[in-house]
């Protein structure tokens, strides 16, 4: 397809949803994913690129978050009802690897206070890192329920060791206008990320986790 | 009468009757059962006493023939490739060169027949490539032939494997057998690291298996294959880039616009045509294929399986263990390097290495650029800065003093830039300001890496600098409270986090009265990118996109220029607010100070000031979901985009360089320094470029290749055709004087040639 329309797409987004709420309805929550392929990239001589945006809606209202904070961040957390973690827990993992492994898997992000973030890479080692959930940092003066919600819409563009890439952006218990707007929002900004813009995309799909893909670039 | 003479040379001359077998097996079957008795019956003879001093040489041609046949007769020598395999399998030894190379060569040969498989042939020469190696040799060159025969055949065969589609399940195997090898301890790994490394530099080998292999080679307790392992981490990319430049270089060999050029002027014939279509036809290949890049060019550090644990690994082996003293420091230095590069590349945390780089960096140290290339590749913006802190406390310590070499502090000044690049935050406000007083350095070379610090921090913390250094941007922003403070750990710099310069396009759409939802459909602004994709030239397709925007709409030229012009004057106008506001807060900064800022007008004056600036953050962020949420931007979207960024003069974020990916090269970090020169340097700059400098007139002298001039035709021409013609007789007919005034003349000419 040599052009992508308003119009196209949310008539993908309606058939996307009738599948996924009345053909074959599933006991979760589908998470609606926009898969890329790129075209004419040369990873080794263009630039790995790497971007993160804000949508205006949480993709993922299930994700996990955990804090590790300082007994003012911890107490605040669980006044907003997040799961937290003070430096001792952390402590009590004893650098074990497979406990932090067990820690990195059981959350999909993770926050941490300014005062402890540069210990982190010392308490826990590479493992975080490694896994692409390096904590980020919050301060006493931030607002914590504001900052899980960005950490929540946030998603991230990064090319792994294929020339495709996949984000979740929406669900599909949202609207349909919502839908197509997180879609747009997260597609113009990947394109915007490339070296040749439209020229670089190959293909664009949405698709919901157990649905079938459609097409839309 | 001939036919029966041949006949009868049949039994001794194999050869022929190869020919004539290939040409009609039917026929001489019965010689060829013949030959295959003999055959068989010189290797059973062989076999019995296989360390027979004879040298086989009629065996091997036995062999080579039947080798050639037995394609003809599947059924007669179905055990025949067989034979040939256990022989060259278990009696390696007993062969004689000859006799082995010839074997080797006929297994190849049916392999390119298909009468045996691609991994069959592979099975029997690799114990054969380990049997020989290095480590174990027995008979001095021979083997070593040998050892290259098997190495290409391999290469070879794996190649002719692979073109068109990849041969997975060949790769596999291979690489399989290739694991077996690194898994002993000794260095028969060197094999399978010289194999893969080929590979890869072909790109037939280009997938994480591979370089899984390397991983394992790299972490080899064997000195050499270690090595050769780092090795191919750090180099092998660079060689896969040059060889495929290498490849699409000879495609150039041709010149298009030369072949066009000759067939316009000389002779038209049938050849030329063809050479001409067969031109065009590469040419048009050359641009598709350079359009496709099917194989996926991803480099070696990129695609290693576990990064971390290879780096610990390596870390843990070859550089703190008890037995590194088997590395000599070259080595150690690439350990180093290829670790860092690894740090750096996946954002590792291998927190051991800062304290294992301050015991090298010291002046004295050798290659210690190298090493403070690698300690700067090795820092990135996830490493706690109370680890790299040390570092570059000890660089400035031992470098960066008043008592040292120019080019010593310069390199220390260099490299603590670089770390500082990828890690901003790993020195404190002190040491920063005392480097930057080496701004005023009499050494250029000092000063010019101090002033590179400055800009660094100009961008990154203007906070941090004195006063006097943080340059007028950075000091406007502090003013009007656009304070971004210190960069927070742990929030990676090199992520894009929106579109630079949405705001301007979506106020522009504003102004140019059009939708939100308008243009997206419009086939315009999609044709484009379509267009361009056909021709696709590198780079700067924006500034032709919106050419080909005006070239549209043609009719209605004069009205858009007008538009255009509307358009730039607020932007212009915004400009100059903006420079008017910063001209007060400057100058406000020169007449000093705190009584003055504590007026109570300038107070509000920036306060007002920074509603405004928050104000128009917020407007941005607002602009930008509406847009990017409302439409889809169209490659004309983008032209303007770009358009008008650079009239806003918003700094071009886009594709900003990942810093923590690239590799320090060591001989820059120690910067430009001017020695003086002795007496033979000054004489040879002198002399340098003058050497084939040619005064006078060019006339005559002509460098490339051309028909005789009229020149040298008249030069050539017989005498005895000139001699009747004016220009000679006249020369006879001349009078005293003339005569006196042309031998004067020609005197003077050649006083003047020098003569």
């Amino acid at each position: 397809m040599s052009k992508i329309t308003h119009s196209h797409v949310r008539e993908n987004v309606k058939k996307l949803i009738e599948f996924s709420t009345e053909t074959k309805k599933r006991n979760f929550l589908e998470t609606v994913e926009l898969q890329v392929g790129l075209k004419n990239y040369d990873p080794q001589r263009d630039k790995r690129f790497s971007g993160s945006l804000k949508l205006p809606q949480v993709p993922r209202p299930n994700m996990t978050i955990c804090i590790f904070g300082d007994a003012f961040d911890v107490d605040r957390a669980k006044s907003v009802g997040v799961e937290a973690m003070s430096v001792d827990d952390l402590k009590k993992l004893n650098k074990n690897k497979k406990l932090i492994k067990k820690l990195a898997k059981k959350y999909n992000a993770f926050i941490a206070s300014e005062v402890l973030i540069k210990q982190i890479p010392r308490l826990l080692g590479p493992t975080l890192s490694k896994a692409g959930k390096f904590p980020t940092p919050v301060s006493h003066n931030d607002d914590l329920y504001g900052k899980v919600q960005d950490v929540k819409s946030t998603i991230k563009f990064q090319l792994k060791k294929v020339l495709c890439l996949a984000v979740a952006v929406g669900n599909i218990e949202m609207e349909e206008d919502v839908l197509v707007n997180q879609i747009l929002m997260s597609a113009n900004f990947l394109v915007s990320l490339l070296k040749k813009n439209w020229q670089n995309v190959g293909s664009l799909y949405i698709k919901s986790t157990m649905g079938p893909k459609f097409q839309l670039y | 009468m001939a036919k029966r003479r041949r006949a009868a040379l049949l039994p001794t001359n194999i050869i022929l009757l190869q020919n004539l077998v290939r040409r009609d097996p039917d026929v001489y079957h019965d010689e060829f059962l013949q030959q295959y008795s003999h055959y068989q019956s010189l290797r059973d003879i062989f076999l019995m006493n296989p360390s027979s001093s004879d040298k086989g040489t009629e065996f091997g041609e036995l062999i080579g023939f039947m080798s050639a046949v037995c394609a003809c007769y599947p059924k007669e020598t179905a055990t025949f490739p067989n034979d040939l395999k256990e022989i060259l399998l278990n009696n390696h030894r007993d062969l004689s060169p000859d006799l082995r190379e010839k074997i080797i060569q006929c297994l190849t040969m049916l392999r390119n027949k298909d009468i045996i498989t691609a991994e069959s042939l592979i099975q029997t020469l690799f114990p054969l490539l380990t049997a020989y190696s290095a480590s174990n040799s027995t008979t001095g060159q021979h083997v070593k032939a040998l050892r290259h025969q098997i190495y290409s055949t391999l290469i070879s065969l794996l190649k002719s494997v692979n073109t068109g589609a990849k041969n997975q399940k060949i790769n596999r195997s291979t690489q399989a057998l290739l694991f077996n090898l690194l898994e002993q301890r000794d260095n028969q790994g060197l094999w399978a690291t010289k194999v893969t490394r080929e590979l890869w530099r072909r790109g037939i080998w280009d997938d994480s298996r591979a370089v899984e292999l390397m991983s394992q080679a790299a972490v080899h307790p064997d000195v050499k294959v270690a090595v050769a392992g780092a090795k191919f981490f750090l180099g092998a990319d660079k060689e896969r880039e040059d060889n495929f430049d290498d490849n699409s270089s000879d495609e150039e060999g041709f010149d298009m616009g030369a072949l066009k050029h000759k067939m316009q002027v000389s002779k038209k014939s049938k050849k030329k045509v063809k050479k001409l279509d067969l031109a065009v036809k590469a040419v048009k290949k050359k641009n598709n294929a350079k359009n496709i890049t099917t194989y996926l060019n991803f480099s070696a550090i990129h695609l290693l399986r576990d990064p971390q644990g290879f780096a610990e690994q390596i870390f843990t082996n070859h550089l703190t263990s008890k037995q590194n003293n088997k590395f000599d420091l070259d080595q150690k230095i690439m350990f180093m390097n290829l670790i860092s590069r690894l740090i750096g590349t996946h954002k590792l945390i291998v927190l051991g290495i800062y304290t294992y780089f301050l015991k090298y960096l010291t002046p004295k140290q050798r290659n210690v650029t190298q090493i403070m290339a690698a300690s700067a590749q090795a820092s990135h913006d996830l490493v706690p800065p109370e680890s790299i802190n040390p570092i570059i406390r000890k660089l400035a310590n031992e470098f960066v003093s008043d008592g040292v070499a120019a080019e010593v502090a310069s390199a220390g000044i260099n490299t603590i830039r670089e770390i500082l690049t990828r890690a901003p935050l790993s020195i404190d406000k002190d040491l920063l300001q005392d480097l930057t007083e080496y701004n005023k350095s009499k050494s250029k070379a000092v000063m010019m890496a101090a002033r590179s610090l400055i800009t660094l921090y100009r961008e990154v913390a203007p906070e941090m600098l004195q006063r006097k250094d943080r340059g007028k941007t950075a000091s406007i922003g502090i003013q009007s409270g656009d304070k971004r403070g210190l960069p927070q750990f742990g929030v990676e710099g090199t992520t894009v986090r929106n579109i630079p310069g949405i705001e301007l396009l979506a106020k522009w759409r504003k102004e140019q009265g059009l939708g939100n939802e308008e243009g997206a459909d419009d086939d315009a602004n999609w044709e484009v990118d379509e267009e361009d994709d056909a021709s696709d030239i590198e780079g700067d397709w924006v500034t032709v996109d919106s050419d080909k925007e005006y070239d549209i709409s043609d009719d209605e030229s004069d009205k858009e220029d007008e538009e255009e012009n509307n358009e730039e004057t607020p932007a212009e106008a915004e400009a100059d607010d903006e420079n008017e506001v910063s001209d007060l807060d400057l100058s406000s900064d020169e007449e000093q100070d705190e009584e003055e800022k504590a007026r109570p007008t300038k107070k509000s004056k920036m306060a007002a000031a920074v509603e405004a600036k928050e104000q128009e953050k917020k407007a941005a962020e607002q602009a930008m979901t509406e847009l990017l949420t409302s439409r889809i931007l169209t490659p004309a979207d983008f032209a303007k985009l770009e358009e008008l960024r650079t009239e806003a003069g918003v700094e071009k974020l886009m594709g900003v360089t990942q810093t923590n990916e690239e590799s320090v090269d060591a001989t820059t970090l120690v910067g430009k320094i001017k020695y003086k020169q002795l007496r033979e340097e000054k004489i040879a700059l002198a002399k340098e470029g003058k050497e084939d400098r040619s005064f006078g007139s060019r006339k005559g002298q002509r460098d490339q290749p051309h028909s005789t001039t009229n020149r040298e035709k008249a030069r050539k021409k017989n005498f005895v055709m000139m001699i009747h013609k004016k220009a000679v007789q006249g020369k006879q007919k001349l009078s005293l004087r003339d005569r006196q005034k042309v031998l004067t003349a020609h005197i003077t000419k050649q006083k003047k040639k020098g003569y």
